[in-house]
């Protein structure tokens, strides 16, 4: 009757994962894909990427869509830059953040605004391999024959006020990220998908100058 | 100036139209400058619905302006979640919108070169100001009994979509700007 029982669990858990990600089941053996993951990071020194975003408002059904470009550099280096529908700059480096939103320019340092700090971090772990290091989240990896899928739960008060879930799938290949979903607390969701990403290209550092 | 009796006629032409529309939107309070993505929306039972995402994707608010007057906050993220947050951006958005434009409450006034088309609300009057022939909304703004607390300035494009909106607080720092995109 036991095993009855722990197997209708276990197909339960497996029907949950499948439900909310189709085609995804949980990994049997997440430590050997962290090695994995971690020792792809450690070769992968940049990044570049163009990437479209789609912010999906669930109680309006309605969706705006962005494009623009990505950069990121080792160690903590990154450069968005939104060129569609708009033009919007954001440079993380070193726990410093730009933002320029048109000719208004935005300095903020590593000790004012907490949540967003934190949801740059998480930006920088997705795609420095980071990820399994952040106390701000639990994780629980999953997996489809082309990609593995880290999902994270906010623990950090903060930011569990805000989302539900961050999904981020990695790519199977060269174990890049390919696409990040962040759920908010609202029902809304965002995507942010990486096309043409070229692994270890050469990034000049002015990109990620802040004036 | 004198009071002047008036109809709705003048104003009509004035008045937004926006089926679906997005604004590339700044605003800046008390020295902090945010900015965002405005999708103001006219879903099929006629309610307006406003909301703000950074550029990033991540919602600020979700607002309702249903009708009757009524507002409904759907969504708004801890950090704004204030009584006093939320009513001036629902007084503001109000303003622009021509909501509470009922008859009864209207007020009209006029001097040398400008109409001043008033509508009495829960507090204070919202005008709608106009040149003396009604060819030109020159400003919105928004008072209490003694003073403008807030104006507002509107340009539509030919089929009644604003191109942008301004909208500026008197008495304290914070002002919204938004261009469609």
């Amino acid at each position: 009757m036991r095993s009855v029982c722990f197997c209708l669990i276990c197909m339960l858990w497996v029907g949950m994962a499948r439900a909310q990600n189709p085609g995804f089941t949980v990994l049997k053996n997440p430590e050997s894909f962290k090695l994995a993951f971690n020792n792809a990071a450690k070769t992968t020194n940049s990044i570049k990427s163009d990437f479209i975003q789609e912010k999906n408002l669930s109680m309006l059904a309605d969706k705006i869509i962005s494009k623009g470009k990505f950069w990121f550099k080792k160690e903590n280096r990154v450069r968005m830059e939104y060129t569609h529908p708009f033009a919007y700059l954001m440079i993380l480096n070193g726990g410093r953040i730009y933002v320029k939103d048109g000719q208004k320019e935005n300095k903020i340092s590593a000790n004012s605004g907490k949540v967003f700090q934190q949801v740059n971090r998480l930006l920088l772990d997705c795609v420095g391999g980071t990820i399994f290091s952040n106390s701000d989240f639990h994780t629980r990896i999953l997996e489809s024959p082309k990609a593995y899928l880290i999902e994270l739960e906010p623990v950090a008060k903060n930011l569990a006020a805000l989302y539900q879930k961050i999904n981020i799938f990695i790519d199977k290949k060269d174990y890049s990220a390919s696409a990040i979903d962040m759920f908010e607390i609202s029902g809304d969701n965002s995507s942010i998908r990486f096309l043409n990403k070229e692994l270890n290209a050469n990034i000049p550092d002015t990109l990620f100058t802040i004036p | 100036m004198k009071k002047i009796s008036s109809t709705g006629e003048c104003l009509r032409q004035f008045k937004p139209a926006i089926a679906r529309a997005l604004y590339k939107t700044s605003v800046d309070v008390t020295g902090k400058h945010i900015s965002g993505l405005l999708l103001i929306k006219t879903l099929p039972d006629s309610s307006i619905r406003i909301a703000f995402t950074n550029e990033m994707g991540f919602s600020f608010f979700d607002f309702g302006f249903l009708k009757e007057n009524e507002f409904e906050v759907y969504h708004i993220i801890p950090q704004l979640d204030k009584k006093a947050v939320i009513t001036t951006l629902r007084k503001d958005f109000e303003l622009v919108l021509f909501r509470n434009m009922a008859d009864e409450n209207r007020i009209t006034l006029q001097d040398s070169s400008l109409i001043y088309h008033g509508f009495s609300q829960t507090k204070g009057v919202n005008y709608y100001i106009t040149d003396t022939h009604c060819s030109r909304l020159i400003k919105m703004q928004r008072a209490s009994k003694r003073k403008p607390v807030a104006e507002a300035f509107m340009y539509l494009n030919a089929a009644s979509v604003p191109d942008s909106i301004f909208i500026r607080h008197l008495n304290f720092n914070f002002s919204i700007q938004l261009r469609k995109i």
